[in-house]
């Protein structure tokens, strides 16, 4: 058997010279020190992310993205197409696991300053990556045309012009017209499967690469001459890694069978709004917040400032390797440390706020 | 990258290759097995999943025909419901009826007939009134109603429950 | 001319008791007018009321001048709205009738102003009727004595020279009719009135006297909901009734039918109240041949399938009522299944013996109900299950609405008596059910295929973990060992870092 291998190896080692890459990729090791755990995130964000992709593809064969059938094609997939529930539960699911992953992956990149130079490019890809995660999800929360999709997408683009000068283009852009109607569903279809996938997947390829390239970052807390332990990429780490990713695939079919995803009733847009419509979970700390800032603030209003604040916070958290100057220097920052920790609680304390109310 | 069953890897690389004997081809093939058997429970619902149901396509509920303005009155228009025609009418009076526009005789598709001021069937010359009863002619049955929703100007076509 | 009146009533004055103080009404009689003849005999007269209670003046007076002056209160005759006015300065007066007698109304002018005949007139100045339009002006007698015009055996004459005027109806409502004295003339009550019995019902006796409404008025003694009742006053009264020979006790009955039930708790108009089935003004019992075009019109395809029948001739042979046979009259009650067939309560069975073929065709048209009832109760409990346990069968549940119409339709088609087409409805219905229960079926199978499956793929994927889990440890048991693990990749070198 191993012949066979190696003869396949040689044939295709002659015409694309894939040698030195293979002992490239032999080389690489993983870190084991006790903070080797978050390493597994970003794998698990990536085969989430792959799952949605597949998952995604198979939805597309069925799925029809018009305001008359949305509706009746997801309720056609639940009920007609075999093992459509799975597809479809699973695929929502996997969205909901794949943002907590990316985020989890993200703040333990943060805690342990992986980001320092000379991984900026690996942070600033990543956390565009988180962007277009939560575009993802944004889009993708209208496709099935149902209530509680319509008002909260009419409640976020409405935000989405708030922003000043701009704001109001961006919502024309976003809506594909004044209202929320089917060409803003078309439009939120383009981007789900088309726009964002193809964003997403140069940025991935970029972060990816980087990753093969510089290795896998160090805790600041190791010193230079301190024995460090490894493990190889391939087989150790990667095998550990599908271990996980199995255990990650069991938990969404359980999820799917015993937890599957609703559908709730078709968009009507002259129906006035259910109580209690709010966005997905990774948006209502933002929403929550922004209930609680006063219409006017002086002489600003009160959802620009907050939309003002809440741009200025992203834009710094993603220039934070520019900032950052004592990581870079091998100092530990405790600063990012205490701002990193207020931003979990803040996230934490205002998406159970926004949970209750 | 996986092994298939009972690959044990080039001699020599490791002295123990046969060793260990039964110990490791059990882990191997119980590693294979499981391996094939999860690709299995996998690709099995996606086979099946591209399989397209018996009912091939989804069923329209509802229509958007169009403006209320753009619709003519006193005149006929076939407009498509999912896989099926459809004729709204509207009368001289202004008021819209939507009617299957299947003759129910051989299927033919029926238009309106201003001249007459009834539904015509162009196949064998039946006749339908405004209500849709079948009043000459061939076909056996009235035509089935749809329901005929006006909202601000945006004229609709449901199905009847 | 005026000195003979003069001397007429100096002598007439001479020649009466000094109980007249009533000075008008000598000179009038006098004159010879005949408001002053006529006043003889009114009730008001003799109860000591004088001209000048309606006419104003000063009754005393034997001058003209001084009688009739302004300054006196004189109004002269009064007209218009100022005739019921002064009615009711007494009659709306209750002291002053209690005086008279503590069962005297007060409440006619009040009533007159809101009924319907309290509306302007076309002049626009006064209202349509004023008391003296039913009641007359100088002889008014009590109700009860057979003179007066709104007695029982007049009245109805009285409304009808205002009510069988067409052209004068026609200046205030064009759509009502002005036939009711006609068509109330065939009627019992009109044949007997007409006969002299003052205690049939005449119009009073329905539309009320002075508070008339408009029977679309809901307030309205003649307002459909209320019917039953006004009919009830007199045919729900088992004296009454048993000295005309009639039962007292239609109005419990059709309280308790559906028909009853339907207007008078449901307030459903579309059911028939009295008028509905035996006429209005010419109210009679429909004949038994009638029946059913009465209950056709509104049960049409029930009355036309009955009319194409076996049972159509044989009913008519036998003198027998049609609806009324099965169905009762005013006690009819909701039809159930079990009118129909060979069993306990069954209608079929009180002509037909077993073993005729009426009692084959019922017993097998009850079979077939039965079964459509049992599999759409079936069909609906499946389509639950599956939609408590979480499963997308809204379509399933859409298509049951056809079983329910079969259901119905069937028993419409009861009434053609024909067992193959009743088998054909039937057998929609039954087709659609067994279709329904299928796909629920199916639907509750898959909830346990999805659990069953799920498990399989966990111990599928379990297996294959652990497997993997220890293949790692085994390997890196290998590699720290320094055997340079082999993961069995033929083109790698593994090398440890330790």
């Amino acid at each position: 058997m191993s012949a066979r291998w190696h003869k396949l190896y040689g044939w295709l080692d002659e015409r694309v010279d894939i040698d030195e890459l293979v002992r490239f990729m032999g080389k690489k090791y993983v870190p084991v020190h006790r903070h080797s755990i978050w390493y597994y995130f970003g794998g698990v964000t990536l085969f989430l992310f792959i799952i949605q992709v597949m998952t995604g593809i198979l939805l597309l064969l069925y799925y029809k993205g018009s305001e008359q059938l949305a509706f009746e094609s997801i309720q056609f997939i639940m009920s007609k197409v075999q093992f459509g529930w799975l597809v479809r539960s699973i695929h929502s699911w996997s969205a909901n696991l794949f943002i907590l992953s990316a985020v989890v992956h993200m703040f333990s990149v943060y805690f342990e300053r992986s980001y320092r130079k000379p991984r900026e490019i690996t942070w600033l890809t990543g956390m565009l990556m988180l962007f277009l995660g939560l575009g993802f999800g944004f889009s993708g929360y209208l496709l099935p045309w149902n209530e509680l999709a319509y008002f909260a997408t009419k409640v976020g683009t409405d935000i989405a012009g708030v922003v000043p000068l701009l704001g109001k283009p961006l919502m024309l852009f976003l809506r594909g017209g004044d209202e929320v109607t089917g060409a803003t569903l078309s439009r939120f279809f383009g981007f789900h499967v088309a726009v964002f996938p193809g964003l997403f997947t140069v940025l991935l390829v970029i972060h990816l690469l980087l990753v093969q390239r510089q290795g896998m970052s160090e805790p600041q807390g190791l010193e230079e001459g301190e024995s460090r332990q490894t493990m190889p990429f391939f087989p150790n780490f990667m095998l550990r890694d599908i271990l996980l990713w199995l255990i990650v695939l069991n938990v969404l079919a359980i999820l799917a069978v015993f937890f599957p995803w609703e559908l709730g009733r078709k968009a009507d847009p002259f129906a006035s709004a259910p109580a209690g419509i709010h966005p997905e979970w990774y948006f209502l700390f933002m929403f929550q917040s922004l209930k609680y800032i006063p219409s006017r603030v002086l002489v600003v209003d009160g959802e620009v400032l907050g939309i003002g604040l809440f741009g200025a916070a992203g834009l710094a958290w993603l220039l934070i390797p520019f900032w950052d100057r004592k990581s870079a220097r091998g100092i530990r920052n405790r600063t990012i440390s205490y701002i990193g920790i207020g931003v979990v609680v803040y996230i934490l304390l205002f998406t159970i706020l926004g949970w209750l109310s | 990258m996986r092994l298939p069953d009972g690959v044990t890897g080039p001699p020599g690389a490791d002295g123990a290759a046969g060793g260990e004997g039964g110990r490791r081809d059990f882990l191997k093939i119980a590693l294979g097995a499981g391996a094939l058997a999860s690709l299995a429970a996998v690709l099995y619902p996606v086979i099946a999943y591209l399989k397209p149901p018996k009912q091939a396509e989804v069923e329209v509920t509802s229509v958007k025909v169009g403006k209320l303005a753009a619709i003519e009155k006193d005149s006929g228009t076939i407009v498509r419901f999912g896989s099926k025609p459809v004729i709204l009418i509207r009368s001289a009076a202004g008021d819209l009826r939507a009617l299957s526009a299947t003759c129910t005789h051989l299927d033919c598709t029926v238009q309106y007939r201003k001249d007459l001021g009834v539904i015509w069937c162009a196949c064998h010359n039946g006749k339908y009134d405004l209500t849709g009863r079948n009043i000459a002619g061939p076909p056996p049955r009235p035509l089935d109603e749809y329901r005929v929703i006006v909202q601000g100007d945006d004229v609709f076509v449901s199905r009847k429950t | 001319m005026r000195t003979p009146a003069l001397i007429a009533a100096v002598l007439i004055l001479a020649g009466r008791s000094a109980t007249a103080a009533d000075a008008c009404l000598t000179c009038h009689q006098g004159l010879g007018d005949k408001p002053s003849a006529l006043w003889a005999h009114d009730v008001h007269a003799r109860h000591g009321v004088s001209c000048a209670g309606c006419h104003g003046g000063n009754p005393a007076a034997e001058d003209m001048e001084r009688a009739m002056s302004r300054d006196a209160g004189f109004v002269g005759k009064p007209s218009g709205d100022a005739i019921s006015a002064m009615c009711a300065r007494c009659h709306a007066d209750s002291s002053r009738m209690a005086s008279l007698g503590a069962h005297i109304r007060t409440d006619q002018f009040a009533l007159l102003q809101q009924s319907v005949h309290g509306r302007l007139a076309l002049d626009g100045k006064q209202r349509i009727v004023q008391c003296t339009a039913c009641h007359g002006v100088h002889g008014i007698l009590p109700v009860a004595d057979p003179g007066s015009p709104v007695s029982p055996l007049r009245v109805v004459a009285l409304c009808a020279s205002c009510h069988s005027d067409a052209k004068y109806i026609r200046t205030y409502n064009p759509a009502l009719p002005v036939d009711q004295l006609e068509k109330y003339r065939t009627s019992v009550h009109g044949s007997r009135n007409a006969a002299g019995d003052p205690r049939v019902a005449q119009c009073v006796s329905c539309h009320g006297n002075h508070g008339i409404l408009s029977a679309r008025d809901v307030r309205s003694s003649v307002y459909p909901t209320n019917i039953p009742l006004t009919c009830a006053r007199c045919h729900a009264n088992a004296a009454l009734m048993a000295s005309y020979g009639i039962p007292a006790d239609q109005y419990a009955q059709y309280a308790a039918s559906v028909h009853g039930v339907a207007l008078l708790v449901k307030k459903d108009l579309g059911a028939p109240a009295c008028n509905s089935c035996h006429g209005n003004h010419g109210a009679a019992p429909p004949g038994v041949e009638s029946i059913s075009q009465v209950c056709g019109t509104c049960h049409a395809l029930n009355a036309d399938l009955f009319a194409k029948s076996p049972h159509k001739s044989a009913f008519d042979a036998g003198g027998l009522p049609e609806c009324e046979t099965c169905h009762g009259k005013h006690d009819i009650a909701p039809a159930t299944a079990a009118m129909l067939g060979t069993g306990g309560g069954s209608i079929c069975t009180r002509c037909h013996g077993d073993g005729d073929p009426g009692f084959m065709a019922a017993a097998a048209m009850k079979r077939l109900a039965d079964s459509l009832a049992a599999s759409d109760s079936a069909a609906r409990a499946l389509v639950e299950e599956a939609e408590q346990k979480g499963m997308e069968i809204a379509e399933a549940r859409f298509r049951l609405r056809d079983a329910r119409q079969a259901a119905l339709e069937a028993r419409t088609t009861v009434h053609a008596f024909d067992e193959p087409r009743f088998a054909a409805v039937v057998g929609k219905g039954l087709a659609v059910t067994s279709a329904v229960a299928d796909e629920a079926a199916r639907s509750v199978a898959e909830y346990y295929f999805r659990r069953i499956g799920l498990g399989v793929a966990t111990l599928i994927i379990t297996l294959l973990a652990v497997s993997l889990y220890l293949f790692i440890r085994r390997l890196e048991r290998r590699q720290a060992a320094g055997r340079g693990g082999d993961a069995g990749f033929p083109f790698m070198k593994e090398d440890t870092h330790t």
